[in-house]
């Protein structure tokens, strides 16, 4: 158990590198953190099931029970809308995903640990959000593209449907994998402003579910015009294309869309710099 | 904390959904014009934190270790359990109460001709706002007893919002019978009727539907107490 | 080397340290003394860059620990045993410590063969002891191989077996000439370990002096003597200006004059003296006189006299069932 021996193994290490060197250095030290919870694998393939299973279900319930939709209802009928509607659940997965990345450290203090192998917090966030995200998306294309193709294929032969070469179609599946990776990184920066889990996601479940559910169908105001199709949840409902009336158009939307990540972020870093960890 | 923040829910519910109502209000409106569910609307996010809180009472003993001082300094564990679950009922039953009093004199003020008048002894009214804060309570519970059941903060709260909040938003995506009759027996779709004024056909009304959510709160209850009784700490 | 200069730390209106000044050196054990709640793990998280000081500065190696590019390999730290992921392994911890600082795998093998965990490298922490999660800090402390290491109350909980572990282990790595600096509460562990002291309470620096330094300074020294005659050597003794206390089975406790004297004189006098003993005042009483001022949260005198506790507390009624 003496030390001394090791003395001589480990090479004296540079005192100048390169910002990248360090950077990958942190990314492969984040890396190495996710890749062992156990609770991450686990998520994700809930999440996929759940979402797929939500299409499914939604879908079939329209192709059996067509003949008692009103004349009215299937005029506004569509079939993205329908085959899509289990973002507004699925994308609390990912939120919450994002923040139990960050938020596993904070319970137990290893944080600390974390912030004095690496005193450069930005860069350790910026690892962090870069790696969820580089899950998320893959991820979140299985989920959108599996619940399109299984969603259209129940819908098939009793309702209308689309089809993936359709004009719109393509860009409104890759707006549902945007929002779904954007609510990833906006879990992982409300992580780090909430610090705790319960308030982390709290906060996930208000901004993208109960908020929605509270304020998008009230009479549109100045005031509801100025604030709610900026949400997050309808910047969303624009790019993967629901019937809410009054929300952006879609370039816009695209563009917030990737503001609402880019703004917690900052407000995150900005909260890690002058902070006591 | 908790509790500011869901006087700010209330009352910014109450102000958001009321005001401006007057000028989108049709003749068409006035069949299932509910004051109820326009000024209490801030329960609906008020829940949210209500339920966390109630989740943490317990959780929180359950992360930090201190349920074992308490379970060794009292080892009648559903007296304990019990014990939370009244204190907290009268603190935050009082407290939401007045929020829901709070909140249906705010919107009220909002809710401007052509907008029929509404007023505290009309009927059904003092069951929706009294029952505003009785519902916010009920969830607080429910959310205390997962917590004693589940243990861990991340699977109570994830297992409340999932029953209480998710579930209402799935079954409105169905459009056959199926999510009709499932919402109208589900914790929320019952629970929600105390709130409302208007009850549709598929709904059971105030104060049944508040005892069926009641149900679902005793049953967790009583699986709880079965639990923490035969459990390791 | 670790430099403090008036280094400060306020929490809203309450000071944690105080304009505190110190230099941690190499080749050395110091110890950071102090009650609880002192502001020992305030100025360790400082020193880590963890908090920031709220005035004052403080280095090591010359350099603010945040400007660090490779931390690891300058400063190890175990803050909090526990402040792990209970379902990661310890390899993988250590892995992702060492990836962060660009250190390759081969070492993390190296320092758990070195902590004795080798067997439960790819155990779950959660189902460590505390000793075992101890010695997985301590792993994290070599990874480095670093000149300064930081130990915040390292043998909390451990078994005797551990202990004697640290400290052994804490005393060759200051022998082979790198900075230690330990905190604790613990008097006669610090006894035991440290050749410096640093001593503070309620957030200022109350002593930072060589062990034996503070124990010499501190201590009322005194000369424990039994004769064969014991009435007429105090006699003499107080003769010559010594002040002498009879104890009731004979021995006298002297000051005012060492044990040489003492011996000296009585070889003149004619005296047979069955003992002479030096009592230097242990660590204990040392410590215990210099943050005496300072103990935060001291418990009331009246309270440990006021007798058995059963007395004091009426016993609740029976329920009956």
């Amino acid at each position: 158990m003496s030390s001394s021996a090791s003395l001589a193994t480990l090479p004296p290490p540079a005192r100048t590198v390169s910002r990248t060197r360090r950077a990958r250095a942190v990314l492969a030290a984040e890396w190495i953190k996710l890749r062992s919870l156990r609770s991450l694998p686990v998520t994700l393939v809930v999440a996929a099931v759940f979402c797929v299973g939500l299409a499914a279900l939604v879908c079939s319930d329209y192709a059996g029970h067509w003949k008692d939709v009103s004349a009215a209802d299937r005029n506004t009928f569509d079939p993205l809308t329908v085959n899509f509607g289990f973002l507004r659940i699925g994308v609390l997965f990912f939120g919450v995903l994002g923040a139990l990345v960050v938020t596993s450290e904070y319970g137990n203090g290893l944080i600390r640990t974390t912030f004095a192998a690496t005193p450069q917090r930005g860069l350790v966030l910026a690892a962090k959000a870069a790696l969820l995200g580089a899950l998320a998306l893959p991820a979140s294309s299985v989920v959108c593209f599996a619940a399109f193709f299984v969603g259209q294929g129940l819908l098939s032969g009793h309702v209308p449907t689309v089809h993936i070469g359709d004009p719109g179609v393509l860009g409104h599946l890759l707006g549902a994998v945007a929002y779904l990776t954007a609510t990833g990184l906006c879990g992982v920066f409300l992580g780090v402003l909430a610090r705790g889990t319960a308030v982390a996601m709290t906060s996930v479940f208000a901004l993208f579910l109960m908020l929605p559910v509270t304020v998008d169908e009230l009479p549109h105001t100045a005031l509801w015009r100025y604030t709610v199709p900026y949400l997050p949840s309808n910047l969303g409902e624009t790019v993967w294309h629901s019937h809410t009336t009054g929300l952006l158009t879609a370039g816009p939307a695209w563009a917030l869309l990737v503001l609402w990540p880019a703004g917690l972020g900052t407000l995150a870093a900005l909260w890690l710099r002058h902070h006591d960890a | 904390m908790v509790l500011a923040a869901t006087l700010l829910a209330m009352v910014l519910g109450a102000w958001m959904v009321s005001a401006g109502y007057h000028s989108s209000y049709t003749a068409a409106d006035r069949a299932s014009f509910d004051p109820g569910d326009l000024t209490l609307r801030g329960v609906i996010v008020t829940q949210l934190l209500v339920g966390a809180l109630g989740v943490l009472t317990v959780t929180g003993e359950y992360t930090s270790g201190l349920i074992r001082t308490t379970f060794i300094a009292t080892p009648q564990r559903g007296q304990v359990l019990a014990m939370k679950a009244l204190i907290f009922t009268t603190v935050v039953g009082v407290w939401c109460t007045g929020l829901s009093f709070v909140a249906f004199f705010v919107g009220r003020s909002f809710l401007t001709a052509p907008v029929p008048p509404v007023g505290l002894g009309d009927p059904g009214v003092p069951t929706a706002v009294f029952g505003g804060g009785l519902y916010l309570a009920g969830v607080g519970l429910f959310g205390m007893f997962l917590g004693a059941l589940l243990r861990r903060t991340a699977a109570a709260l994830a297992a409340l919002v999932g029953v209480m909040m998710v579930l209402p938003v799935v079954l409105a995506l169905l459009p056959g019978n199926t999510g009709a009759l499932v919402s109208e027996y589900s914790p929320a779709g019952a629970g929600f009727q105390i709130w409302h004024l208007v009850h549709s056909g598929h709904s059971l009304g105030a104060w049944p539907g508040f005892a069926l959510f009641t149900a679902y709160a005793a049953a967790t209850a009583a699986a709880a107490f079965f639990t923490i009784r035969r459990r390791d700490v | 080397m670790i430099e403090a200069k008036a280094l400060t730390k306020r929490y809203g209106g309450k000071t944690a340290v105080d304009g505190i000044d110190f230099q941690v050196r190499p080749g050395s054990v110091t110890g950071f003394l102090g009650p609880n709640g002192a502001g020992k793990s305030t100025t360790m998280r400082m020193i880590l860059g963890l908090d920031l000081p709220t005035a004052g500065t403080v280095t090591v190696d010359g350099r603010d620990y945040r400007g660090k590019v490779w931390p690891l390999h300058d400063v190890g730290a175990l803050l909090d045993a526990r402040a792990v992921h209970p379902g990661r392994s310890a390899y993988n911890h250590l892995h992702s410590l060492a990836a962060a600082n660009g250190i390759g795998r081969a070492r993390v093998d190296v320092v758990l063969e070195q902590v004795g965990l080798t067997s439960v490298a790819h155990k779950r922490v959660g189902g460590f002891s505390l000793g075992m999660a101890q010695r997985l800090g301590i792993a994290g402390v070599l990874l480095g191989n670093p000149g300064t290491m930081l130990f915040d109350e390292p043998v909390n909980g451990l078994d005797p077996d551990g202990i004697l572990w640290i400290r052994t282990l804490m005393r060759s790595l200051a022998a082979e000439g790198r900075t230690v600096l330990v905190s604790s509460h613990l008097m006669s562990e610090m006894a035991l370990t440290a050749d410096h002291l640093l001593v503070i309470g309620r957030g200022r620096l109350l002593a930072d002096t060589p062990l034996s330094e503070l124990i010499a300074r501190h201590s009322a020294e005194r000369v424990e003597v039994r004769a064969a005659d014991p009435r007429r050597l105090t006699a003499d003794l107080r003769a010559v200006g010594a002040r002498v206390a009879v104890e009731s089975d004979g021995t006298l406790a002297v000051t005012g004059m060492g044990s040489v004297g003492i011996g000296e004189l009585a070889a003149a006098r004619g005296h047979v003296l069955h003992q002479l003993h030096d009592v230097t005042a242990s660590l204990e009483q040392a410590y215990f006189r210099l943050t005496g001022e300072s103990v935060e949260y001291r418990t009331p005198v009246s309270a440990l006299e006021a007798g058995p506790t059963s007395k004091a507390v009426p016993k609740p009624e029976a329920v009956s069932a």
